[in-house]
């Protein structure tokens, strides 16, 4: 019997490819009304008035006062406005809808409407911010004795800039009402998220609501709280207007107002003692939240928890906080502050290396952590750690080391670069969010004729989640995953089973799945109809205190190699990948071709991260808002990357599956800059490393 | 609301214009984009518009000893098609965009739109190429220096249409063409520069240099070029600073979303050093020495 | 009051009052309810609203429909069912070249018009035929190997 990795034709394969797949902007809504943002144009400002026009008949403005509930999208904390009525806090700040009928009327009269401000001072510097969103921090050994006796302290700053997600599909949502019920069909990863806020905004009751997730054009992150802001406004406006509402944003409205990566401030000292060892290490971290909250505080978690990366390091401090600043709020994007903190460690490992006179790879090689050391925030590593396998697999694919040497100090117009990190990125929820939070649930249906529909809240944003839950199901009850039933998640249906976030899918949703099937299984009735529930069980590990910030952050990890081989043109400072090269431990791959798509895909965007993805904000405005001048590479500018995986089932994942959707992302950064450093004999600290940046560096040799 | 004219001949074309006020829509890429409106209403246009993309005459490539004649509404895709197009304007042409924005631009509206980054030209420029403007009544040439006169400023009159492009065949034994875009496809120039040389017997016997994003319209200096012209390639090193100074002080590039002055400033004086020194001196002497 | 424009869309004979200057993508998607092609831009940046017309891979989004009467407009759904099609369909599930397909059917569009001027590409062919359609998801690799396995598969066919 095939294995379950083996490749098959993914089940929505065919209508995506004939052009017959709905995503929102597709579907024909019935008499539905147009809906367009009036956006704040200040930073920070008090709304003093705001001045409506005389509307038409059928034309209405939903703003603030129309929230039957509160006005305020549930995330985390409830600080964020789902209209700004008050104050604002950021340009671009929604303060109303105009909705209508026809969208030249809706455009005539958004352009009427005269909003007039207070302004106050705005703060657009996160190192100037004094207003704190979360903060946390950590220790371990004894760091103030550990510094003292040093004989050595390295010292520097890291900066990491904003990542814009630049899903294919903009943002977009559909509110509905009818019969005391209202809808919102739309673009999303977390139907429940949604659910839960609209759920606040009409101060309605739960089955009064019902939300329906449509075939969502790419996420990363970028869809996992935004739709709450968004499907609160058109379920407040389908409510007020007992119509449907259609609103989907416009390309430039989408880069310039939705969440992003948070930019990162990284400090990192390390103590060295007279051997030239790492005895010590005090990392600082500030993240850029923007104007609101958002999930700004489980970002700095996980940055935190990524600080020391894949070290085992005696003495450690490790504190952190995200600020306010008057800018777009910044939200989840693949690794979720891991992408800055695992660039900020390998890079001052790498730095701290050359300063004694060491290889990069020699020198983190005598400080990897290993199965059942101690995570750096007293959680242990007990499943197996395969670092040292895969990197002597990341040197035989890529000849890493060899190239390394002979591209050191080099002249020349066209200089030849590799370099190599090595990361991880825990799997799931941090802490216990998944016991105390979420609490996923999940149905399967079995009905009379045998026909199984899988009932989850999960959704299928590219990753593939419609064909690997199904092949999960299919495999544990011998049936032919084709003939399994997934469809796009309805809150009137499906269980919470939680957020598609994480990298929790495959591993939590996935196992409860794999335990639903298996009981079917056992207790398989023919001829009737079955439903079988399958709850959250978290497994035995050393309990996660936030406050002390101390436990295990995480049930297991998934790791990676990455090996990126540059040449740079020192005419003009532009840099050509010439080969990446990838070892990856998920566990086990529940469809190879799938997991092959999440590595090239993930290793793309951690380039972009790298080197072309530039965003500016100044004076609060994006500067770089449209995806003309946003830039992320295109084919012209990618290679074929070579990947390896290496096997390490985990049992707390389906058929030993681990976490991958963020991995892949994570490390690609670092090895370029890594990769850079050896070309050009320069020092980074900080991405993207543009032509720009290159320029300056080598002309200052 | 906006109409189209749909003029069957060139002759109808020019009728029109002379008769309307209309804008002259050819592929209709910049024009789209800078009249973009919000998904679903028409774009801002103001005129009416003249198609004139289909037009046979306007699409002509004609050749003769001396010269090419190129019609302005030729397509960037068929002229990567013609053999008798210069290779260095292909190479431009070919890191234009996309095959898809290839497929619906046009060379003349590329001249026409006058973008500090256009991306032919640059090499229209160093080819010192003669525009052909037309209308009912009348018929000029005019450099191409002169018709463009900043930023999206041309000297067409309300009658007049873009109907050639005369680029006269030269002969130039060193070529070098580099864009600098952020990316290697869909990358507006941050800037690019052509440079044409003729060398033979040891020296330099022409030279044109021709360097676009770096000011409001594309920057030729022939006081830098004059410099090198008739020198022996052993004195190119000693000529270097003078030579870039004089560049230095006409290249006024700006700080944009989309690169720094400085960059663009260091890349061009690079470029230039790169082209004197790699292409014309080195090449050149290990040519020779074959 | 508009003229009457006549355009061939998927082998069809559409007439239409809808203004000259309208946006073909727009017509497509609201008057002809043709949604394989997409907006992902507005800009003819990203490739998903990318049509054939008359075998050129076009940035529907860019083009107005005066400009295109009497001209073969191919979108996703016309080519749908040729042989072309299931060559490529195959080679896209094949190859893993579909992850979550807003970009897909301007991928598809590109790959035949390309596969319809060079029947035997290079690899460099193909980052440049769909080098004006961009992709997140997918990193782009397992899309060319898509195109280049789709063109020896279906060798003879363009």
């Amino acid at each position: 019997m095939d294995s379950i990795r083996k490749s098959v034709v993914k089940a929505d394969h065919k209508i995506k490819v004939d052009g017959s797949a709905k995503y929102i902007a597709d579907i024909k809504f019935n008499n539905r009304l147009h809906a367009k943002t009036l956006r704040s144009e200040k930073a920070k400002a008090i709304i003093k008035s705001i001045l409506i026009p005389d509307l038409k008949d059928g034309y209405y403005v939903v703003e603030g006062k129309d929230v039957p509930g509160l006005n305020k999208v549930k995330v985390i904390q409830n600080d964020m406005p789902i209209f700004a009525d008050k104050e604002v806090n950021y340009i671009g700040e929604p303060i109303l809808l105009v909705v209508g009928p026809k969208l030249e009327e809706v455009i005539k009269i958004l352009n009427e409407i005269k909003v007039e401000y207070e302004e106050d001072i705005p703060v657009f510097d996160m190192r100037e911010s004094k207003d704190i969103f979360a903060k946390y921090e950590y220790e371990k050994g004894n760091i103030k004795d550990t510094f003292k006796k040093a004989s050595r302290v390295i010292e520097e700053e890291f900066y990491t800039g904003y990542q814009e997600q630049a899903y294919l599909e903009t943002q977009g949502v559909v509110g509905t009402y009818k019969d005391g019920k209202t809808s919102v069909y739309g673009t999303m990863q977390c139907p429940y998220y949604v659910k839960n806020a609209v759920i606040q905004a009409l101060g309605c009751n739960e089955d009064e609501v019902r939300i329906v997730q449509t075939t969502t054009g790419g996420g990363f992150g970028g869809k996992e709280d935004y739709p709450s802001l968004i499907g609160s406004q058109v379920a407040v406006a389908a409510y007020k207007t007992k119509k449907t509402v259609r609103l989907v944003l416009e390309r430039g409205e989408d880069i310039s107002y939705s969440t992003k990566r948070h930019p990162a401030l990284l400090k990192y000292k390390s103590a060295l003692d007279e051997k030239n060892n790492i005895i010590g290490m005090d990392v600082d971290i500030t993240l850029d939240g923007g104007a609101y909250a958002t999930l700004s505080s489980v970002v700095l978690q996980r940055s935190l928890l990524c600080a020391i990366g894949v070290y085992n390091i005696p003495n450690i401090k490790v504190n952190g906080k995200v600020v306010k600043t008057n800018t777009p709020p910044n939200g989840a994007f693949r690794g979720f502050g891991g992408p800055q903190s695992i660039f900020a460690i390998e890079t001052h490992m790498a730095h701290v290396a050359k300063e004694i006179k060491c290889t990069p790879l020699e020198f983190k090689n005598k400080y990897l952590v290993k199965t059942n050391d101690d995570t750096s925030t007293g959680g242990k590593f007990s499943y197996e750690v395969k670092l040292k396998e895969m990197i002597e697999k990341a040197e035989k694919i890529s000849d890493f080391s060899e190239k390394y040497k002979k591209y050191s100090n080099k002249k020349g117009i066209i200089r030849k670069g590799i370099g190599m990190s090595i990361f991880l990125h825990g799997c799931g929820f941090t802490g216990s969010g998944e016991r105390d939070l979420i609490k996923a649930k999940v149905k399967l249906l079995k009905y009379e004729d045998g026909i199984i529909e899988i009932l989850v809240a999960n959704t299928d944003m590219g990753q593939g989640l419609k064909t690997t839950f199904k092949k999960i199901v299919a495999k544990v009850l011998d049936k032919n995953y084709e003939d399994i039933i997934y469809k796009n998640p309805d809150t009137d249906r499906v269980p919470d089973s939680g957020p598609t976030a994480a990298s929790r899918s495959i591993m939590v949703v996935g196992k409860l799945l794999e335990r639903a099937a298996n009981r079917l299984k056992e207790n398989w009735i023919e001829g009737e109809e079955q439903i079988i529930e399958e709850n959250y069980k978290h497994p035995d590990l050393i309990p996660w205190d936030i406050e002390k910030f101390n436990g295990d952050a995480y049930p297991s990890y998934s790791w990676g190699i990455n090996v990126v081989e540059v040449e740079v043109n020192t005419i003009t400072a532009s840099t050509e990948v010439t080969g990446i090269y990838t070892v990856f431990d998920i566990g086990i791959p529940i469809d190879e071709t799938i997991m092959e798509g999440q590595i090239q895909g993930g290793v793309i965007q951690g380039l972009g991260y790298a080197s072309c993805e530039n965003m500016e904000c100044e004076d609060g405005k994006l500067k770089q808002h449209s995806i003309t001048d946003y830039i992320i590479p295109t084919s012209k500018d990618v290679v074929n990357i070579k990947n390896v995986l290496v096997d390490n089932p985990c049992d707390l994942g389906p058929f030993g599956a681990k976490g991958a959707g963020e991995l892949t992302l994570v490390g690609t950064a670092p090895a370029y800059a890594d990769a850079i450093e050896n070309a050009l004999s320069v020092k980074v600290n900080k991405i993207p490393i543009t032509p720009e940046w290159i320029m300056e560096a080598i002309t200052n040799e | 609301m906006v109409e189209g004219y749909s003029p069957n001949t060139f002759e109808e074309a020019l009728k029109i214009l002379n008769e309307e006020d209309v804008i002259i829509y050819a592929g209709g890429t910049d024009l789209m984009v800078k009249n973009k409106n919000i998904t679903s209403l028409l774009p801002k246009f103001t005129k009416d518009l003249l198609y004139v993309g289909d037009l046979n005459e306007l699409k002509e490539i004609k050749e003769d000893d001396n010269k090419i004649k190129i019609g302005a509404a030729c397509t960037l895709s068929s002229l990567l098609r013609v053999e008798s197009i210069p290779e260095v304007l292909k190479e431009a042409i070919q890191n234009i965009a996309s095959p898809a924005i290839r497929n619906m631009g046009t060379i003349g509206g590329n001249i026409c739109n006058a973008s500090p980054a256009g991306d032919t030209l640059p090499i229209l420029y160093a080819l010192e190429a003669k525009l052909k403007l037309v209308s009912i009544n009348s018929s000029r040439e005019v450099n191409i220096n002169d018709f463009i006169v900043g930023s999206g400023k041309i000297i067409l009159k309300d009658n007049e249409m873009l109907e050639s492009i005369l680029i006269e065949k030269v002969k130039f034994n060193k070529i070098y063409y580099q864009k600098v875009g952020a990316r290697k496809a869909c990358a507006i120039s941050k800037t690019s520069f052509v440079a044409l040389a003729e060398v033979s017997n040891q020296k330099i016997i022409d030279i044109r240099i021709a360097i676009g994003s770096v000011g409001p319209k594309i920057v030729r200096v022939k006081e830098a070029e004059d410099i090198l012209i008739g020198r022996e390639l052993k004195d190119i090193e000693n000529l270097m600073s003078e030579v870039k100074k004089v560049y230095s002080e006409k290249i006024i590039p700006i700080n944009d979303q989309r690169s720094t002055a400085t960059y663009r400033k260091t890349v061009v004086l690079r470029l230039i050093q790169f082209f004197l020194q790699y292409k014309v001196v080195f090449e050149h002497s290990v040519k020779s020495e074959k | 009051m508009n003229k009457t424009i006549t355009l061939k869309i998927n082998n069809k004979i559409i007439k239409t009052e809808e203004n000259c200057t309208k946006r073909l993508l727009d017509f497509l998607r609201e008057d002809m309810d043709i949604t394989g092609p997409k907006e992902g831009c507005g800009e003819g940046e990203c490739g998903t609203c990318a049509v054939i017309i008359d075998k050129d891979l076009v940035n529907s989004c860019l083009v107005t429909i005066g400009s295109v009467e009497g001209k073969e407009i191919l979108t996703v759904e016309g080519l749908k069912g040729t042989k072309q099609f299931d060559v490529l369909e195959k080679c896209f599930a094949e190859a893993g070249a579909v992850q979550c397909g807003f970009c897909t059917p301007g991928m598809i569009m590109a790959a035949q018009a390309l596969l319809s001027k060079i029947q035997k590409p290079t690899e460099d062919d193909v980052r440049d035929g769909i080098s004006g359609n961009l992709c997140r998801c997918t990193g782009y690799n397992m899309i060319i190997n898509a195109i280049l396995m789709a063109a020896k598969r279906g060798e003879g066919l363009w």
